[in-house]
């Protein structure tokens, strides 16, 4: 890039005179030069500008194409090797890299060869072969060096399991009870199974869990009473009398439930299904287990769209399982978007209100552009330093102050007092305030003078022209910080790991409990979650296909909240178009 | 509008109402509604507008406000002194328990005599042990306070324990003969009752209990010194003392306790091994046991220690004499800090300063470890007499001949509290820090109590741990250390922001190098040459990257990008100069074009053009990497960078853009303005010809001169390693500037991109009128006159960088280094906080000094933003004043 500062010092403007010395002397055909043109850093500049571009399409398309990929049912593969050992596995990814030396040098001389003439890279393909309760391990690399031969066999089996992830192998035999019956029968039996499973469940969580909380707020509201009135009060007394009565009925039903439970799991184990992996070993398992199971490599088409839509389904609307690695994210997706409502919902009158303050009410002078100066600087502050406060501030002193006065039953366990919904989006409205106060400030200045002072001329009042004539002129303006600040928190990943976020939910912030929103609660984000599965779990290459598909759907909702509010801009530019005084 | 035209209507009282007034009458008043409305509104907007940007702002003051008292040292909550009529001399030892409401003053007799601490009052009738009518000739006690051991006269040891466990009972449990000492204090013969929160009552009984004696010297000959620490795990207590007797001999004992599972009976054995110390016993002035019983040390009258290895006890060995006061200067007190790796050594000149091995690989001493002083604490007044080190931190009670008492911190080399002023009291007996760090007590000789309450939160922060250079113990020179947590107790947090901040300005700094060329170059290109259709479309999608969650390229990044970058480093490495001389390259290729075809495919081809030579240079960069990789690094680059091979090939990439722009300068100048004057003359095209053989002339020249420099270099010593490269980890600063990459150039791009579009239409059209082609338009017109706006894009950028955490969190080792080699990792301030902030427990130091990195943080952003605010609205005014 040197000659290019070099060329273009040549024909500077101060040194005009000496060119126009030089016009004299020569016979000039052409109005300019070569270097006039500056061809090379006009490259260097459309160089920089495809960089960037293919940087970007690069990225989207790298999540695009991984995430809308990783549901694709892919072939099994039975890999033999050169000594003779086999795995059956999907082949998740190739790719070249340089082999040990050892491995180098246990290899014969002609592959050896062949691996030096390419500069010392071969290539490798990464296996996933699952079964990781009978490996203790789920992925393996297979050296294109290693490999004897490679066949796809029809009737092998991809099974998801509920845990210990996937298994590939061969289907034996399905039992009730040590009765043997046709593995035909698998897939009747199999939704018998599920439906069975649903119903355990159903009891445990929603019955068992319900009478759980009963007991809990028993136990709470003696403590209440033990706080107000203190303890060995006749009220105390009388509340710990009553709870204890309504504890004992309330055991009653616990007992009756769990034998309940216990008998529907009965019913569950009684089905059981045989199964071998590709070496021979045999293990059986309960065939409530499976989640979903095809055969890999004799799937129609249409057979592979149904297992790509169901895996896409389950994704999107089921509980995660095996520590988020595999199952839905549907936690994370409500999370994030009740975090982000909340959020909006403070942001926008808090956002707006100072807005009008500072451009229709105050005065404007030396203290106004300071303050202004400093808002537009706060949407610099990093995100972090929003979390620290938001922690320190929210979470502690006010949450703190509020399990005092509210919840003294409850402390020293927190309610308030700790990361939750309310305080990640209190968090977040800070960090998105400044972003709606500019937007909201430019919309304001850009309804013309002469609307406000038609209006105030005609007799309305201030608050009147506010309301009708600059508010509405505004609005594009305000939807669209509203929206770009609803895009940055819904991808804000940092503060919310401090201010509430988890990797795994007991419970949704809304349900059927009473209040039905519970702002307390800590809740799941797509953003977190990638950061969970991806670098936190037991085996990132596991999680891998699920991160990238977390990481598309998060993706897809932060742009489409970046297009929606170009839309709305234009949409309501358009309708106000006319309006121009 | 609608109440404004209600409000203004005819005021209609009915026909009768109006029939006087001839003139119809209307009432001007507004209504009350609209009146209220726009007070309500206004006062709303005021008090709302004004509290949110109060609040907005209050989260700098309440950093602060958090942050702040790290600064503060403690403070004395409560002093009291009183008497009780013990001769001072006769108590061996004080105990207390952690609530500070009972102390255990042990005698040599072996009594115990116990008292409430706040008023001094005594329990009648301690128990107290057997020594069957001897006294204690020597005592020593574990750092805890609770094991002891004491030595007698006739060559025995006797090892047990004194405590006073707290057991929390309900209220109707204290017995009815407890008489009341205090407000809800209660007392019996034997035990204090306290009352606690919940209705219930803390009940403390001091006991003492004594093992069997030991017979460790000769019979009959005096033990004087003994020290003693309780090792191995709780249910194998590994019991070691080491003694001097009155014939000078030194013993290590280890006492081996086994519980018969059938009996329950315990049965100790003893192993005695003699020490060679080789000095008499008059010199010596004390003895030092750590708890691993691997190390004793013996402090002799002439302000020396000897120091013995005793890894190996059946064989103690001499490892080192040093010298820890000056010569003729006495050691009058001498202890170990908590966790018995620095010692405390206080002279008879009054000097107190802090000692711990370093590792020098010596060969002075038999181990190779050095006693080293790190820490000289500023003591005034006699010299001190009496030490009690804390049982949690590095801080420590020191009591001087003249009755004065400190508390200082040993790390910080401060005296945090001036506890009692030196003369004036009596010379101190025994001195006691709490358990918790918030109150002492110290004993005259002539048995006068003297106590202290005190809170001192933090005494392990000052401005100079925070930021300058500390001496921990474990390393061997001063330094700049973050490590908040290890699996030990005694492990003393090391918080220096230096190493976080560091690695924020590395971090921002690499990945600005690589995004703000490309950014500005590529904004420069969209605002001036780029059709404004054409712009309409990639400005959009540029500034999309921008909105794209930090989690998501942070996550790309690190699983994606570094598992490649890892194996194509020796590509990614000649990429810098590759990519560029393809650009270039193909530029003077372009210019071979005759001049009606290049003006026709100026537009669309071109820009396909520019991502096909990208696409060229990219390919080559691949192409080369490995052959590069094999001809100059040995076919392994991430060996090289561990320190095989030879320094030129990087320095060769390094002094390369040097090389170029010299040659091109000086190239320049020697073929003269009649080279361009003759270029003029020809047709484009042929010039293009002519300009390419140049290029490539100089080129091959600057390569040339690029090895003779980088040979230079080498050979008189320069190495890149250990500087900007060094041995490479799979997450690093490379990547994680790439990932920052990703985030910050979208910001600049467009904020820069705005700046250039701001510049006014008329500057643009009256320089092309001019004739001026729109390279020289841009390089000399709009640039000038955008400076300001473009360099406030990249302070911006810089803010965002400085700011960025997941993708520094996901990309990096978040290892503390303060080194700039690209392939190390960093740890930078944001990441630090977002990793160590949940585990911090509220109003910790750790917690407070993670708010204080957390203002830091704000204050370098929110200076950085300003001045490009500043910078701007400057812009603006003066763009929009052209």
């Amino acid at each position: 890039m040197a000659d290019m500062a070099q060329m273009s010092d040549d024909y500077s403007p101060d040194r005009s005179d000496s060119a126009a010395s030089a016009l004299s002397v020569v016979t000039r055909r052409k109005a300019s030069d070569l270097t006039a043109r500056g061809e090379p850093m006009v490259w260097a500049m459309g160089g920089s500008l495809a960089f960037g571009l293919m940087m970007i399409l690069g990225f989207l398309a790298l999540i695009f194409w991984n995430g809308l990929t990783a549901f694709w049912p892919k072939p099994v593969e039975v890999v033999t090797m050169t000594d003779g050992h086999v795995i059956a596995g999907e082949p998740v990814r190739t790719e070249s890299y340089k082999p040990q030396k050892d491995a180098l040098e246990a290899l014969p001389a002609n592959l050896r060869a062949s691996i030096e003439a390419h500069g010392g890279m071969s290539t490798r393909t990464l296996y996933r072969i699952g079964n990781y309760d009978f490996y203790s391990n789920d992925f393996q690399w297979v050296p294109v060096f290693n490999v004897k031969k490679v066949e796809r066999p029809g009737d092998l089996t991809l099974v998801e399991r509920q845990e210990w992830g996937v298994f590939i192998g061969r289907l034996v035999s399905i039992s009730e009870d040590g009765k043997q019956m046709s593995i035909s029968a698998l897939d009747a039996e199999h939704d018998k199974a599920r439906a069975l499973r649903g119903k355990r469940i159903a009891i445990e969580t929603d019955e068992v869990g319900s009478i759980n909380r009963q007991i809990n707020a028993l136990r709470l509201s003696v403590r209440r009473a033990e706080i107000n009135y203190g303890q060995g009060s006749p009220e105390a007394n009388a509340e710990a009398g009553r709870a204890a009565a309504e504890t004992a009925k309330l055991n009653l039903d616990f007992d009756r439930l769990s034998q309940k439970a216990a008998a529907a799991r009965a019913a569950e184990d009684a089905l059981k299904i045989k199964v071998a992996e590709i070496g021979g070993e045999t293990r059986e398992f309960g065939l409530a287990d499976f989640v979903r199971y095809y055969d890999a490599n004799a799937l129609s088409l249409l057979q592979k769209f149904g297992v790509y839509f169901s895996r896409w389904y389950e994704f999107l609307t089921a509980d995660p399982r095996e520590a988020n690695t595999e199952g839905g994210v549907w936690p994370a997706i409500f999370g994030t978007l009740v975090m982000t409502v909340v959020m909006s919902l403070l942001v926008a009158p808090f956002g707006v209100v100072a807005a009008l303050y500072l451009r229709e009410y105050a005065k404007q002078g030396r203290i106004v552009s300071l303050v202004r100066i400093c808002v537009n600087n706060l949407a610099g502050v990093p995100s972090i330093v929003y979390g620290v406060f938001g922690l320190g501030f929210f979470a502690y002193v006010l949450g703190g102050s509020i399990d005092r006065m509210f919840f003294p039953e409850r402390l020293p366990n927190p309610t308030f007092g700790t990361g939750g919904l309310l305080w990640a989006a209190l968090t977040l409205a800070l960090l998105t305030v400044p972003v709606v106060i500019v937007a909201t400030e430019e919309a304001l200045s850009a309804v013309p003078r002469s609307m406000r002072e038609g209006s105030l001329a005609c007799g309305a009042s201030k608050w009147q022209t506010i309301k009708w004539i600059v508010l509405p002129r505004a609005m594009p303006g305000i939807m669209t910080g509203l929206i770009l600040a609803m895009a940055r928190g819904a991808g804000e990943v940092a503060p919310l790991m401090i201010v509430g976020v988890v990797k795994l939910a007991p419970a949704l912030p809304i349900d059927g409990m009473f209040p039905f929103i519970h702002l307390e609660r800590s809740f799941m984000h797509l953003g977190f979650h990638i950061y969970d599965v991806g670098f936190q779990s037991r085996n990132s290459e596991a999680g891998r296909s699920m991160v990238f598909v977390t990481a598309l759907v998060l993706m897809v909702l932060v742009l489409a909240l970046n297009a929606v509010s170009i839309r709305v801009r234009n949409r309501l530019k358009r309708r106000f178009a006319g309006d121009k005084f | 509008m609608t109440d404004a035209a209600m409000s203004t209507g005819p005021a209609s009282d009915g026909p009768e109402g109006n029939r006087r007034s001839v003139v119809y009458k209307r009432d001007k008043k507004t209504k009350a509604s609209v009146i209220w409305a726009d007070r309500i509104a206004t006062r709303g907007i005021m008090i709302g507008g004004f509290a949110v940007i109060l609040a907005v702002f209050m989260i700098a003051v309440f950093l602060v406000m958090v942050a702040l008292p790290l600064f503060s040292s403690g403070r004395v909550t409560d002093t009291k002194s009183y008497s009780l009529g013990t001769a001072g001399a006769d108590i061996v030892s004080t105990s207390m328990d952690e609530y500070r409401a009972l102390a255990v003053e042990l005698l040599k007799d072996g009594k115990l005599s116990a008292f409430y601490m706040a008023n001094g009052t005594r329990l009648a009738n301690p128990p107290s042990a057997d020594l069957g009518g001897k006294t204690a000739s020597a005592f020593a006690r574990t750092l805890r306070g609770d094991d002891i051991a004491l030595a007698f006269p006739d060559g025995t040891v006797r090892l047990g324990r004194i405590s006073i466990d707290p057991v929390v009972t309900p209220a109707s449990a204290t017995p009815a003969d407890a008489k009341e000492i205090a407000p809800g204090v209660k007392a019996t013969a034997t035990t204090l009752y306290m009352q606690v929160p919940g209705g219930q009552t803390r009940a403390l009984q001091p006991k003492i209990e004594l093992q069997a004696p030991i017979q460790v010297a000769p019979a009959g000959t005096a033990i004087r010194f003994i020290d003693y620490r309780v090792g191995g795990t709780s249910e194998s207590p590994v019991e070691t003392f080491v003694t001097v007797d009155d014939r000078g001999t030194a013993r290590l004992s280890t006492a081996y306790s086994q519980v018969n599972m059938m009996t329950g009976e315990t049965t100790t054995s003893t192993v005695n091994t003699e020490i060679p110390t080789g000095v008499a016993t008059a010199n010596v002035t004390g003895l030092l046991l750590n708890t691993p019983a691997d190390r004793v040390i013996v402090a002799l009258d002439d302000g020396s220690i000897r120091r013995f290895d005793t890894r190996n006890p059946a064989k103690p060995r001499l490892a080192e004499t040093a010298r820890l006061a000056p010569p003729g200067v006495k050691l009058t007190a001498l202890g170990y800090l908590n966790g018995e790796n620095s010692l405390i050594a206080a002279g008879a000149d009054g000097s107190l300063a802090v000692w711990t091995l370093v590792d020098r690989k010596s060969t002075a001493t038999a181990d190779g470890l050095v006693m080293t002083r790190i820490h000289e604490i500023p003591h005034t007044g006699a010299p001190i007499t009496a030490l009690s080190s804390s049982q949690r931190t590095r801080l420590f009670l020191a009591a001087d001949a003249a009755g004065g008492v400190g508390l200082y911190h040993a790390t910080t080399e401060r005296l945090i509290l001036e506890l009692a002023k030196s003369g004036g009291a009596s010379p101190v007996q025994t001195a006691l820090l709490a358990p918790r760090d918030d109150g002492a007590i110290v004993i005259g000789r002539d048995g006068g109590v003297r106590l202290w309450s005190f809170a001192v939160s933090h005494p392990e922060t000052t401005l100079k741990s925070l930021f300058g250079k500390v001496w921990y113990e474990g390393y061997s020179e001063p330094g700049y250390t973050w490590q908040s947590t290890a699996a030990t107790d005694s492990f003393e947090p090391k918080l220096s922001l230096t190493p976080l901040i560091f690695g924020t300005i590395k971090g921002a700094f690499y990945s600005l190098i690589f995004a703000v060329p490309i950014a500005l170059l590529a904004a420069i290109y969209t605002s001036e040459f780029l059709h404004f259709r054409i712009r309409g479309i990639v400005k959009p999608l540029m500034e999309l990257l921008a909105s794209l969650p930090s989690v998501v390229i942070g996550f790309v990044v690190a699983l994606v990008l570094s598992p490649i970058v890892e194996n194509w480093i020796a590509a990614i490495v000649i990429a810098f100069g590759v990519i560029p001389l393809t650009l270039i390259g193909s530029a003077f290729l372009w210019q071979l074009l005759p001049q009606p075809l290049a003006l026709r495919l100026d537009g669309m081809p071109k820009l396909i053009a520019f991502f096909i030579a990208m696409a060229a240079g990219i390919w080559f960069t691949i192409l080369g990497g490995p052959v590069f990789e094999r001809l100059f690094f040995g076919g392994d680059f991430k060996a090289w960078t561990t320190g095989e091979g030879s320094a030129t090939p990087f320095l060769f990439l390094l002094v390369l853009p040097i090389s170029f722009l010299a040659v091109f300068a000086i190239g320049g100048r020697i073929l003269g303005r009649s080279y361009r004057d003759s270029l003029r003359t020809k047709e484009y095209h042929v010039a293009g010809f002519w300009e390419l053989g140049r290029w490539l002339l100089f080129t091959v020249l600057a390569l040339g001169l690029a090895v003779v420099l980088a040979k230079l270099f080498a050979s008189s010593g320069f190495d890149a390693r250990g500087g900007i490269v060094d041995t490479y980890v799979q997450r690093n600063t490379l990547i994680a500037s790439f990932g920052m990459a990703f985030a910050v150039i979208p910001i600049i791009y467009s904020i820069a991109e705005d700046a250039l579009g701001a510049v006014p239409e008329h500057l643009r059209s009256a320089s092309l009128g001019c004739g001026a082609t729109k390279w020289q338009t841009a390089r000399w017109v709009i640039l000038p006159t955008a400076g300001s706006g473009i360099f406030s894009a990249i302070m911006i950028g810089l803010g965002r960088a400085v700011g960025e955490t997941m993708i520094v969190v996901m990309a990096t080792g978040n290892t503390p280094v303060t080194n700039w080699s690209l392939f190390s990792g960093l740890r930078a301030l944001s990441a630090n906080i977002n990793v160590e902030l949940p585990e911090a427990v509220k109003d910790s130091t750790l917690y407070r000094t993670l708010f204080l990195c957390g203002l830091v943080l704000f204050v370098m952003t929110f200076i950085l933003n300003t001045f490009a605010e500043i910078v701007r609205q400057r812009f603006r005014k003066r763009a929009a004043q052209l």
